[in-house]
């Protein structure tokens, strides 16, 4: 027994080495520029012993945001659009994980071939790829005038004119997270619906529940880790993202927090702010993980007492 | 000269060991040590250059890193050639290379390149840099090492000079400095005497619009720079240059124009900076405009109709990027006559050079009238100061159609007009606060 627990060990050590080198060492790197300084060029000047610490720029963040600067601005119009687009991505994306887990039969290998071929090609090429589709004399453009969806996204105030879709529009910016970021929502939701015991639902039609009804009550419920699971996996990128808005909109009007820190450390005097902003979108983010870590436990608790 | 980094950390190491001895080396007293600030390190000793008595004397200028003075037009300045940086003696045989040069991609000619390594039978190695700042730290690092370094400007030269970066020219290599560049361009402001730097290409702000889909005649109108203002037929068809510096000075220039005042586009005036910010934030509501310097590919495209524009970019667009059909007569610019955005960046030797007399050849090479127009024409799109080279003589030739003929600069323009130059730390900073609130909408 012992033997085999330090084979595992050893095993483990790769991976937990490339962790700590790639990860944590470069996670230290932005906390020691957030609570450091910068010289008169500046250039950031790291403060690697926690006693050294400067809280200046991170204070001067957190009081940003407090009052109602900039970075409150862009940090509130992130977490509404990344709100928006999981939303989206879970009204769009259970029925095509449902489907394939359920129902696609022998075509769900096909399916999730299909779901996955987007991948193969380059984010940023696909998003320029729509740039294209989407201009004002763009193939996009024409169908989605031709079905009625552009009329109909201007009457819902959606959208500011006819052929409008990349002058930078919230709506398209939306829409485009949720576009590239939907094959991970899917796929572990996919993998949870997979795995639901055929038997349970059988049991709930058996004692009389209709299939909506059984639907709502054992399905979903067994789904909720898959849906958490895909809903952290794709918040948390689209939280950083910063290239979507900049390809489909560029508008000031629909930067988020990425784009605040693409502009700090990218150019200018403030590459410490940008790092300060850094650590404030982690700590963020980390509420959120621990939030979905908890949940996941309490479920599988609760799984194993049932 | 200490480098600021260096100071900064005994400065610290200093408030720490203070506070231990204070409280007893008591953990309460290590905690104290913890700064709470925004100030940079070496911020102060920089501002303090000027001692008591003699700051009573005198107006205070803004003052760059270590101290050093920030060149503007009226406070020119000439840096010094010291004993352990000379420039390399007359008359060395340029050396076998290979010539390394550091510079924005696709800014230099690859044709003109190629001419150069077979007239001088060495191979050029061009390594690339995204933005000023990133070329400046990677030089400071000390990782890498060029021969000579292009598409820096007088807004870096002050960062080059404090980190001891530049070899000095030997000027009896550039004959064709004097004999070919702008006089004001060959002994610039910013290093008087020309003595680390040369200029390669010239350029302006306007700005660039679709003729065939704007109504107004832009330059024909009281104050042009208004015509963002009154775009709302254009809405999601506007933009403006992704560049704080540029940006924010265009609602600066505008409001000047109204006043009929020359504006100072390096000012360190915290009201002057605020109010082109909310000026500039106003067109959101009015046009949504793109913050983007993609116009050079937008507007032969017409993804945009009316752009705030470097020059440069409107004459490329020209030269390399309308669509089939569409031609280059569609677009046309505007850049002020006077108190507007002029720029021009430089060829600069790298400190450590193994090549100093094949760079200087490289340099001298460039300046020459027909690389220099060759390098424009069939590749930049940027002006070299070149004192044959104009828009007439362009439009003559077929290269440029006169709705552009302003996008090529005049040296009587660039006289006129100001260059956005480096800031203080504290003026920098407003600059920033102000771009960081418009750019979040």
């Amino acid at each position: 027994m012992g033997g085999s627990r330090w084979t595992w060990r050893l095993l483990a050590l790769p991976g937990v080495v490339w962790l700590s080198l790639f990860f944590l060492v470069a996670f230290y790197a932005v906390v020691a520029v957030a609570f450091g300084n910068q010289d008169t060029l500046s250039q950031p000047v790291p403060f690697w012993n926690p006693l050294d610490w400067n809280v200046g720029y991170v204070w001067a963040t957190l009081k940003n945001v407090w009052h109602g600067g900039p970075f409150l601005t862009v940090s509130l119009r992130t977490i509404e659009f990344v709100a928006i687009a999981v939303l989206l991505s879970l009204v769009i994306g259970y029925p095509v994980a449902y489907f394939t887990a359920r129902h696609a039969g022998r075509w769900k290998g096909v399916v999730l071939l299909a779901l996955i071929l987007p991948l193969w090609i380059n984010y940023l090429m696909r998003m320029l790829a729509w740039i294209n589709l989407l201009a004002p004399d763009g193939i996009g453009t024409d169908v989605l005038h031709a079905v009625g969806i552009e009329k109909l996204f201007i009457s819902l105030g959606l959208l500011d004119q006819a052929g409008g879709w990349l002058s930078g529009q919230s709506t398209t910016v939306i829409l485009a997270l949720v576009y590239g970021y939907i094959p991970f929502f899917i796929l572990p939701l996919f993998v949870a619906i997979d795995r639901i015991d055929q038997r349970q639902i059988e049991a709930a039609r058996d004692l009389g529940a209709s299939p909506l009804s059984a639907f709502l009550r054992v399905t979903l419920p067994l789904s909720v880790p898959g849906i958490l699971a895909g809903a952290v996996l794709i918040s948390l990128p689209m939280f950083g993202d910063y290239y979507t808005a900049d390809l489909v909109s560029a508008s000031t009007r629909t930067n988020m927090i990425g784009n605040q820190i693409d502009e700090f450390m990218r150019q200018g005097s403030e590459k410490v702010t940008g790092a300060a902003l850094t650590l404030l979108l982690s700590a963020f983010l980390l509420i959120l993980m621990f939030y979905y870590l908890r949940t996941t436990r309490q479920a599988g608790t609760s799984a194993q007492t049932t | 000269m200490e480098h600021p980094k260096e100071s900064g950390i005994s400065r610290r190491e200093l408030l720490r060991r203070s506070a231990g001895a204070a409280a007893g080396l008591s953990v309460a007293g290590v905690l104290t040590g913890c700064e709470n600030t925004t100030t940079p390190i070496g911020a102060e000793t920089a501002a303090g250059a000027t001692s008591g008595a003699a700051a009573e004397l005198v107006v205070p200028k803004p003052l760059g890193p270590a101290g050093l003075p920030l060149p503007r037009p009226d406070n020119s300045v000439t840096w010094a050639i010291t004993d352990e940086n000379k420039p390399i003696a007359d008359g060395v045989q340029p050396e076998a290379g290979p010539l390394r040069i550091f510079n924005y991609a696709d800014y230099i000619d690859p044709t003109t390149v190629k001419k150069f390594q077979k007239q001088f039978n060495t191979k050029v190695q061009i390594a690339t840099y995204n933005s000023a700042d990133e070329a400046v730290a990677k030089l400071a690092s000390r990782a890498v090492e060029f021969d000579l370094i292009m598409g820096l400007s007088g807004s870096n030269i002050v960062n080059l000079i404090a980190q001891k970066l530049l070899k000095p020219l030997n000027h009896s290599y550039l004959p064709n400095l004097e004999k070919n560049i702008w006089p004001e361009l060959a002994d610039p402001f910013y290093d008087r005497g020309a003595h680390y730097t040369v200029p390669y290409v010239v350029w302006m702000d306007g700005i660039g619009w679709r003729n065939d889909k704007v109504a107004q005649d832009v330059a024909a109108m009281d104050v042009p720079w208004d015509i963002f203002w009154e775009a709302q037929a254009y809405r999601g068809k506007v933009g403006i240059l992704d560049d704080r510096r540029d940006a924010l000075s265009m609602p600066m220039q505008r409001s000047a124009m109204h006043k009929g005042v020359r504006p100072d586009l390096n000012t360190e005036d915290a009201a002057l900076i605020q109010q082109a910010q909310r000026d500039l934030s106003e067109l959101g509501a009015i046009c949504n405009p793109k913050v983007t310097i993609t116009d050079y590919q937008t507007l032969p495209e017409g993804k945009t109709v009316l752009h705030h524009s470097w020059s440069g970019d409107l004459l490329g667009a020209a030269f390399y990027y309308m669509p089939k059909g569409v031609p280059p007569t569609v677009l046309s610019f505007w850049g002020p006559e006077s108190n507007g955005v002029v720029q021009n960046d430089f060829f600069c030797m790298g400190r450590t050079s193994k090549s100093p007399a094949l760079a200087h050849e490289f340099i001298n090479f460039f300046l020459d009238e027909k690389n220099a127009y060759n390098n424009f024409v069939n590749y930049t799109g940027y002006t070299p100061p070149q004192k044959n080279i104009d828009a007439d003589a362009l439009i003559k030739a077929g290269a440029i159609p006169k709705s552009l003929q302003q996008a090529v600069v005049r040296p009587d323009q660039f006289a006129a007009n100001q260059e956005l130059l480096q800031l203080s730390v504290k003026g920098q900073r407003l600059w920033d606060d102000a771009w960081s609130k418009f750019k979040a909408g």
